[in-house]
């Protein structure tokens, strides 16, 4: 099918949009523009539950004879095992390892590397076969919370397009060799550089903090006196460590602890989402904001180049141009220094001023952060600024990562063009992809007279290379990184390696000029807090941390450096790492590209983000074409109009549009890396922009499943907030011994009463004695990561459908994040409560409202009644049932679902992975050991599941079950114990991962738990009861703003 | 011209439209009786397999504990089949030129698993539990058959959704106590009443049924009040067992 048959975009009026807006008055919230502007597409999606279903019907009747037929007879087939049928079989060990207990899972603690940081992880194993991953509580990164790189690590492990074979020669010329071969060439060829001391001999790596591989390179180092390593990492931490240098004289490596923070100032920093200490600060921003009922919170302002989490969840939040950042952090410096700040193009001056004010009054609980990806200068200025605050969140080490020690990707260049290269061995990194463009790496890399590429994919790298040796998943390979903090983990592999290749320090070995086993030399590393035998080395293992190994804090004192700020004219465009596929390389993680992205909720590819008023100048509109030049190349991209992204400003997210490596990546969004040159890393002037009315369809998932306006999101200000009571705030009908509450509305009482009784739902089975399951949601933790999402796809299986099903609104995740705007803005300072105020644009700068949402199962649940076949029932324990094998597919359960929770396997998407077609096998039959390289896809997908979930198949609804395998597990481990379920006990898979713990699952029964008090918290409602009488058993806690009461427009 | 109809005509046509009526209703009854006999569910079916092992022989004539081979009954979902190397344990030093046995010693030498034919299976949808059941008391044989004498092992029991339920919705009719040793905890006397056996101690006659293919299902009023109170003691919440959710996952 092609998703050019689809609906056109449509024509949306913008000065429609603002009227209606305006005209609105009261708190009122939108999901889309196209949803104010009632066009004729978002009709189409909210009057139809299941819309574009067309293609069911679109296929000839020849066609749907021969599916027919062969649905039937297979049905007919299935008592036929041993006739017609080859018996099952059952396989046993040969020798039953030690500790494994088939059934039941084992967990280890291990290291995921993300951008060189490592993230502590606990993998569940499943006879052997590596299926979950969640946090280890004992990391300081993670604490046992999950980012979605995280949780999708384990589909790369699976992932049957990763590189199996040696490769030797380049591009399609190249054939599969041996890894003995490749060792023996390699050899020869470093000896022969040894005379000029390694002076040939380069080494281009990633963001590297392994312990062990830096150790082996300064090893290398001694054995090479004259050779080389580079660095490269696209989106590394290059700015803070230059911007270091200069303010402190030597790199240093920024460590938040926001829990300290009374206020936070953002500089275009996406603390919340992006680099190594996201998971930290996410946590620690939580800590700051958990005790909102309380009266107490802490207070964000963030300036942005574009629309992230960080600005999104902020209390004020200005959208400026990238060149603005620096005016506004030496706007924050002036104003400590000498009591006026600077102004700053787009902000109003007060506001400026009141915020200044605001931090300074909060001294060294005040703290700002300045991005990753903003220029060096401001990196210096904010150094000065959290100096003059004495700030007590920010800490710093000295910086330890290969970025900050190493030589450039730009030097690299330069000696190969200079023909001083003999052998380039380039690790993990894929710089023919990602490298600036003004460097013509591809052209470059050819001028090395040896050069081998050691990666998890064949990749464009790989193919431009002399030799591709394949690397192995971290759930494959011993090894070790550190934290940001410092803190060493081990990385302990759950399986062998899929296709027996080198692990990165192996490989660092053969570089070495050996062949050396990865778990002997890591145990020949020597940690700070030494491991000192057998058994230190066990608990290491066990903890999967190595004790008081965190780096030393500094107490630097920054200089005085002017900085000069260079205004900048015209269209900025502002290159961002994709948020789910990073700067590419988890493009080919099916996930993660289907994942939407937190704010455009994009599916599958980029789009050139504009603000509404940029997109009028331009002449475009959302899903046309822009083609943007820059430096000289250009590039095509989809429009995709955002609501808050400030004026002249394009942020493209780079990392889409790859070539090689990967099947599932193919087609899915525009490479920008093109644009993009050593000199405008991460801002650059576009020289031309020119728009096109040809249609460019992006697959977004924002008009999908929309609840109609209905009072959704709620959200207070803290102010607000500490006026309400437990009785004044939002009533939630709870029970009580089997009794439900009446409404706490008092003058609403009878009219609930009524309803009550008009309902046709029986009360019996809630009179049940054993625990009641119910969950909270604190929409004010929620930063709408994604995290959730992705963890419960893991934990239930649930397949992704690729771009064209998602445009059809068929995107099977059971937890959605629902991203609001509320355009009566009162607490952005950017707009009165007054309705009809010309002054502002209502789109211009919306306040987003995340609202994860998955089913809430409702005590009296729509969907039930209406299945003929009773295959969505309630159970005694409060959880709305959904029994697959009895579903026919009607889906008219779906239609009566006011929450647009549920989800229907149009075409068995678990099976049918088109891109491995090819590898087609009868399912049924055993899986041998994997003996051949070339592994059947599917079977390695097969060896993913979760095996306490069903894998559901075509025409079967499915949705969230509050992970009741999760429930049942727990419940029958208590049982043989012979005591009740803990409160705590059963932890959801949502819940697990959620980097601010905003997600409480427990028993509402149990009057200690804590979910039952947080049911019962002044912010908590219940979605669409009062409308409904549905009573969920999904309370949500509404957000609270925190704005600064000097703040009003 | 002769007659096209004759006079028997008329019962013809009044026996086929007899026949055209009860035809659908007829081979409803003949399907639903298929689905249910053996041949579809294959109960009491022997089914071959790549070693013929004998369950009569090692359960009940040497005596061996279920829980030698089925290691993780008691503690897992999943009963557990043993490996060659459980198999190599004794014969390593017995019928050790057993040509029945090749198949064994291959796979050990070779290390290549056994593969064995599946005999009891519960469709994909549905996560039964082994440990919860064993914890419970409910004899092996209760769902196998009578295992202890079976040359070559077959489906004690149809599985089907319905014999499931008749447990479910009234455990306390299956549940029982061992009287003659009152000290053993449910999961011990699952295992106590094979020891009994080899023993030659009197049984009870539900254990007595269990033993020889039967069920330990009784109606007897002492029998269910007992069961009740065992529903009691164990914390076994009735209701919740009939939810779809138990099984269905």
């Amino acid at each position: 099918m092609d998703s050019n048959n689809l609906p056109n975009p449509p024509q949306l009026d913008l000065d429609a949009v603002r009227e209606k807006l305006n005209g609105k008055t009261g708190r009122h919230y939108w999901r889309s523009l196209e949803e104010v502007a009632e066009t004729p597409e978002f009709q189409q999606w909210v009057d139809d539950e299941f819309p574009n279903r067309r293609s069911l019907v679109d296929m000839d009747r020849r066609v749907f004879l021969k599916f027919m037929g062969a649905s039937i007879a297979l049905a007919g087939l299935t008592g036929c095992r041993g006739y017609f049928l080859p018996e099952e079989k059952i396989v046993p060990y040969v020798k039953n390892p030690e500790e494994v207990t088939i059934g039941k899972p084992l967990y280890y603690a291990s290291t995921f590397v993300h951008a060189g940081y490592g993230h502590g992880v606990l993998v569940s194993q499943n006879e052997g076969r590596p299926t979950k991953i969640e946090g280890n509580p004992d990391h300081p990164s993670s604490k046992g919370t999950s980012s979605i790189f995280m949780q999708a690590a384990m589909l790369t492990m699976y992932d049957p397009d990763r590189s199996q074979e040696v490769m030797a020669g380049r591009g399609d010329d190249a054939t599969a060799d041996s890894y003995q071969a490749f060792f023996r060439e390699l050899k020869g060829k470093l000896k022969a550089t040894q005379a000029a001391q390694g002076a040939g001999f380069r080494v281009l790596v990633e963001s590297i903090t392994s312990p062990t591989i830096l150790e082996q390179l300064a090893e290398l180092k001694k054995a090479y006196p004259a050779m080389t390593v580079h660095a490269w990492e696209p989106f590394g931490r290059r700015n803070v460590y230059e911007g270091t240098r200069v303010a402190f004289g030597k790199p240093l490596n920024p460590i938040y602890d926001l829990s300290k923070a009374k206020v936070i100032v953002s500089l275009d920093a996406d603390f919340l989402a992006d680099g190594p200490g996201a998971l930290m600060n996410a946590r620690g921003f939580a800590a700051g904001r958990k005790a909102a009922s309380e009266g107490t919170m802490n207070r964000l302002y963030a300036f942005e180049s574009g629309a992230s989490i960080t600005g999104a969840v902020a209390d004020h939040r200005w959208g400026i141009r990238p060149s603005a950042i620096l005016d506004a952090a030496k706007s924050i410096l002036n104003g400590i220094e000498n009591g006026s700040a600077s102004p700053v193009q787009g902000v109003e001056q007060r506001h400026l001023q009141a915020m200044v004010k605001d931090l300074m009054a909060a001294g060294s609980a005040g703290v700002v952060v300045a991005g990753d990806y903003a220029d060096p200068e401001v990196h210096i200025v904010v150094a000065h600024i959290n100096e003059k605050l004495a700030s007590n969140a920010l800490s710093y080490t000295e910086a330890f990562d290969t970025e900050a020690t190493s030589a450039s990707i730009n030097d690299l260049v330069k000696a190969l063009n200079a023909n001083k290269v003999d052998v380039l061995a380039i690790v993990g990194s894929n710089p023919v992809f990602t490298a600036p463009s003004d460097l013509e790496f591809e052209k470059a890399l050819g001028k090395a007279k040896f050069s081998v590429h050691y990666g998890l994919y064949r990749d464009e790298t790989a193919r431009a290379c002399d030799w591709h040796v394949p690397a192995t998943s971290f759930l494959e390979e011993w090894g070790d990184a550190r934290a940001i903090d410092g803190t060493v983990s081990i990385i302990q592999p759950l399986i062998k390696p899929l296709y027996n290749n080198p692990t990165p320090v192996e490989f660092f070995g053969a570089l070495q000029g050996d062949l050396i086993n990865g778990h002997e030399r890591i145990r020949k590393t020597k940690y700070a807090g030494a491991v000192a035998d057998e058994n230190g080395w066990r608990k290491v293992l066990h903890d999967g941390v190595v004790p008081n190994t965190k780096l030393p804090v500094v107490k630097p004192t920054a200089q005085q450096i002017a900085v000069e700020s260079k205004p900048v004219t015209g269209i900025e465009i502002s290159f961002r790492p994709d948020p789910h596929i990073f700067d590419g390389r988890y493009a080919n993680n099916g996930w993660l590209q289907e994942l939407p992205r937190p704010m455009s909720k994009l599916t599958w590819d980029n789009a050139a983000i504009v603000s509404p008023k940029t997109a009028a100048e331009l002449g475009v509109k959302s899903e046309e074409s822009l083609t943007i030049t820059v430096g000289g190349n250009s590039a095509t991209l989809g429009v995709y109009v955002q609501p808050g992204q400030p004026d002249g400003v394009i942020t493209l997210h780079a990392g889409f549009g790859r070539t090689e490596g990967g099947t599932v990546q193919k087609n899915a969004g525009v490479d920008v890396y093109a644009l993009r040159s050593s000199k405008a890393l991460n801002h650059a002037v576009a020289e031309e922009t020119r728009g096109s009315s040809a249609v460019y369809a992006l697959a977004t998932t924002q008009i999908h499943h929309s609840m109609l306006g209905r009072d959704i999101v709620q959200w207070n200000t803290l102010a607000e907030l500490s006026g309400l009571t437990g009785e004044t705030a939002h009533g939630a009908g709870e029970h009580k011994e089997g009794e439900h509450k009446e409404g706490e509305h008092g003058a609403e009482e009878g009219h609930k009463r009524e309803l009550k009784d008009l309902n046709m739902y029986p009360d019996e089975i809630f009179e049940f004695e054993g625990p009641q399951w119910g969950m909270t949601i604190d929409m004010n933790l929620c930063i709408g990561c994604n995290a959730c999402a992705i963890a419960c796809q893991a934990e239930n299986n649930i397949p992704i459908v690729g771009k064209e099903q998602v445009k059809r609104g068929r995107e099977m995740h059971w937890i959605r994040i629902d991203r609001y705007y509320t355009s009566q803005n009162a607490v952005t300072g950017q707009r009165t409560e007054e309705p009809n105020n010309k002054e502002v644009d209502p789109i211009d700068n919306p306040m987003p409202v995340f609202q994860p949402i998955a089913c809430v199962h409702c005590e009296k649940a729509p969907c039930e009644p209406v299945c003929p076949v009773a295959a969505t029932v309630h159970s005694h324990d409060g959880l709305n049932q959904m029994v697959y094998n009895r579903c026919v597919g009607t889906r008219y359960c779906s239609n009566n679902c006011p929450y647009k929770v549920r989800r229907f396997n149009y075409l068995n998407y678990s099976d049918n992975q088109p891109q491995f077609s090819e590898a087609s096998v009868d399912i049924k039959q055993v899986p041998g050991p994997i003996k051949s390289p070339k592994t059947n896809g599917i079977q390695l997908l097969q060896m993913l599941v979760n095996p306490d979930v069903s894998v559901r198949g075509r025409g079967v609804m499915e949705k969230c079950t509050y992970c009741t395998q999760r429930i049942s597990g727990a419940r029958i481990e208590a049982k043989k114990l012979g005591r009740e379920l803990q409160d705590g006990e059963v932890v959801t898979a949502c819940q697990q991962a959620c980097p601010t713990q905003a997600i409480v699952f427990g028993n509402i029964r149990d009057k200690d738990s804590k979910v039952f008090k947080s049911r019962r918290d002044k912010r908590a409602y219940l979605l669409l009861n009062e409308e409904l009488q549905t009573r969920p058993r999904t309370s949500h806690l509404s957000k609270v703003m925190n704005p600064n009461p000097e703040i009003k427009a | 011209m002769a007659q096209i109809f004759k006079p028997s005509s008329n019962t013809v046509a009044r026996f086929s439209l007899f026949l055209g009526l009860s035809a659908p209703v007829i081979l409803g009854l003949a399907g639903a009786a298929v689905s249910r006999s053996s041949l579809n569910t294959k109960v009491n079916v022997p089914k071959n397999q790549p070693v013929p092992f004998s369950h009569q022989h090692h359960a009940w004539e040497l005596g061996i504990d279920c829980r030698y081979c089925h290691v993780s009954v008691e503690k897992s979902a999943q009963a557990g089949i043993p490996g060659t190397e459980t198999c190599m344990s004794c014969h390593s030093q017995i019928w050790t030129n057993s040509p029945l046995l090749e198949p064994v010693r291959k796979s050990y030498e070779e290390n290549i698993p056994l593969k064995w034919n599946l005999v009891n299976k519960v469709p994909e949808f549905v996560y039964f539990n082994h440990s919860i059941h064993i914890n419970r008391g409910i004899n092996c044989n209760q769902c196998h058959g009578p295992v202890q004498q079976m040359h070559i092992t077959a489906k004690g029991n149809s599985f089907q959704m319905q014999w499931c339920l008749e447990c479910h919705r009234a455990p306390e009719k299956y549940l029982m106590a061992d009287k003659a040793n009152p000290g053993l905890t449910p999961r011990q006397q699952v295992f106590e009443l094979y020891w009994k056996v080899q023993r030659q101690e009197k049984l009870t006659a539900r254990e007595e049924a269990l033993v020889t293919g039967g069920t330990a299902r009784s109606e007897k009023a002492e029998d269910v009040t007992a069961g009740k109170e065992l529903v009691q003691k164990y914390g076994i919440k009735t209701q919740q067992l009939s939810d779809c959710g138990v099984c269905h996952r």
